[in-house]
């Protein structure tokens, strides 16, 4: 199953709230986890790290060590460190704000390297939080409703494959490339081989879940001349397997769905938003007027993007 | 063609307000007093309206989700926005009909009853379908009439790719274009008297009459029995 959505606003507004709603009527389709990626406002002067520190009663010394690691690639806070108010929970999720002229990999690789460290995101406008449980509870815990942006998407994961922890949660964010997401409905069967492709030409892997490939394989092809409409069609022989997904960059979303069509994407679209997900209702709880609503078929791509970025 | 509801004093029911297993609960009730029922606010929920008997009728104001009307034992059920997945699914006995468009498998394992979907189908309308008549004003989706067993899939519109793939004894007829076959599916010329046929359910049922060049999709029955001669026919999916 799996639910996955997305919206996004012809101006700025509240997505995050919009997303758990959209969420909220999805939870019967998986609450092993529920994220969101989150695309803010475009701060050219910083990027915004979203992690993950499994033990929150060394929180400090941890964030001792990742400030210092920051400092050997050449970085600095720009800010202190924030991160979430869940006194109780045995892990803290952080948020730093960074100068942007570290090479991304290598603070990422450091980081991770510290243990017990996650790092779900980094971009100039993507935020990514992802937790166990369902829409509402990770919405209470991590403040989702309070973002504002221009787009997002959302996923709530009935585990099938991987682990049921938060770091095989979606979305996934395409290691190393900031402001690169996705969520994804389905199961890759060329997985392992296309991994190892990638993990030759120097990709690092954050986890073992095939919807993480997906981002990864289609950053490096726009890496490499592709625009975003040639990457999702790229990944519709280049991938093997169950596909709906959404990929998401600063200038919009992009839906590719693959040849046997099984994982439903319905989107309706307002002067507004356009709104999209795996399920009628959750349109409608963001959209409550009756309009018409479009549903893919098979091989289908589609981009909802702003033309100048 | 005007809603069926609208003379008739009807029970109104919000779903906004009730869960759906209350809400089905008491659809049944009133439907087999033989009562008209409205329902609000659908928005798109699932498994709205399951389960239904006859001889009521039941209206919902707007779109529905999955599974609406399915598993149904007659009655007359009419949505006035779009229908997701299975609508009707297993119906027995009964009339559906969608103002809207319908997501994926309408009528999908149909025994008995009519639904007539007045936009367009998603992806396998009428797989695997054991009896019935489906109507759809539009085009059918992607690989419909999969392994269908009997009864009628008429599309008025276009079919896309791998229409009638895998098929036993169902009929699919389409006015439009044919996008592609599935696999042992082809295309037959009805006889004069099958056309009467279909023109008189799609007349039935509401659609206007005119001239429309009717292609039937049929088994070339070559899966039927298994030939290892033949074994490249098994392996195309």
């Amino acid at each position: 199953m799996c639910g996955i959505g997305g919206i996004k606003l012809t101006e700025p507004g509240p997505i995050g709230e919009e997303l758990v709603r959209m969420m909220t009527a999805l939870r019967h389709r998986g609450t092993d986890s529920t994220g969101f990626a989150l695309y803010g406002p475009w701060r050219e002067d910083r990027l915004i790290a979203r992690l993950r520190v499994a033990e929150r009663e060394i929180l400090d010394a941890t964030l001792k060590a990742i400030e210092g690691e920051l400092q050997k690639a050449g970085g600095r806070f720009l800010g202190p460190p924030t991160w979430d108010s869940a006194e109780r929970a045995q892990d803290a999720f952080v948020r730093l704000e960074v100068t942007p002229n570290v090479d991304v990999e290598r603070v990422t690789a450091a980081w991770i390297a510290l243990g017990g460290v996650e790092v779900h995101s980094f971009g100039h406008s993507l935020e990514i939080i992802k937790d166990v449980g369902d829409a509402l509870t990770v919405a209470e815990r991590h403040g989702i409703r309070r973002f504002v942006g221009t787009h997002g998407l959302g996923h709530c994961r009935l585990a099938t494959e991987t682990d049921v922890d938060v770091a095989h949660g979606h979305p996934f964010w395409a290691r190393p490339f900031p402001d690169v997401s996705i969520v994804h409905n389905g199961q890759i069967t060329n997985y392992y081989k296309s991994r190892r492709l990638l993990e030759q030409s120097g990709y690092q892997f954050s986890s073992d879940n095939d919807s993480e490939l997906i981002s990864v394989l289609l950053a490096d092809q726009m890496k490499h001349g592709k625009t975003f409409e040639e990457a999702l069609r790229y990944s519709l022989t280049a991938l093997d397997g169950v596909f709906t997904y959404l990929l998401s960059i600063p200038e919009g979303i992009g839906l590719a769905k693959d040849r046997l069509a099984i994982k439903p994407m319905i989107s309706a679209e307002t002067n507004r938003a356009v709104v999209m997900a795996t399920e009628e209702q959750a349109i409608r709880q963001v959209l409550r007027e009756e309009i018409n609503t479009k549903s893919y078929g098979q091989g289908e791509v589609v981009i909802w993007a702003r033309q100048d970025g | 063609m005007e809603s069926v509801m609208d003379q008739v004093m009807a029970t109104v029911l919000d779903a906004d307000v009730l869960p759906p297993r209350y809400l089905n609960e008491q659809l049944r009730e009133l439907m087999a007093r033989g009562e008209s029922v409205v329902v609000q606010n659908p928005r798109s929920r699932h498994n709205l309206g399951v389960a239904l008997p006859g001889p009521g009728q039941v209206t919902f104001k707007g779109s529905v989700g999955y599974y609406c009307g399915g598993l149904s034992n007659g009655g007359v059920v009419e949505i006035t926005g779009n229908a997701g997945w299975g609508i009707g699914e297993s119906m027995a006995r009964g009339l559906i009909r969608v103002r809207g468009s319908v997501g994926q498998s309408v009528g999908a394992s149909l025994r008995g009853g009519t639904i007539v979907v007045e936009g367009d189908a998603g992806p396998r309308a009428g797989v695997a379908q054991k009896g019935g008549v489906v109507v759809v004003g539009g085009s059918i989706g992607f690989l419909s009439g999969f392994m269908a067993q009997r009864g009628k899939l008429i599309a008025l519109g276009d079919a896309a790719d791998g229409v009638g793939d895998s098929l036993y004894e169902g009929n699919i007829f389409v006015a439009g274009r044919i996008h592609g076959l599935g696999i042992d599916a082809v295309i037959a010329r009805p006889t004069a008297e099958e056309v009467d046929d279909i023109e008189a359910i799609v007349a039935e049922v509401g659609f206007p009459l005119k001239p429309r060049e009717w292609k039937q999709v049929i088994a070339g029955r070559k899966l039927w029995y298994f030939d290892k001669r033949e074994g490249q026919t098994w392996l195309k999916v």
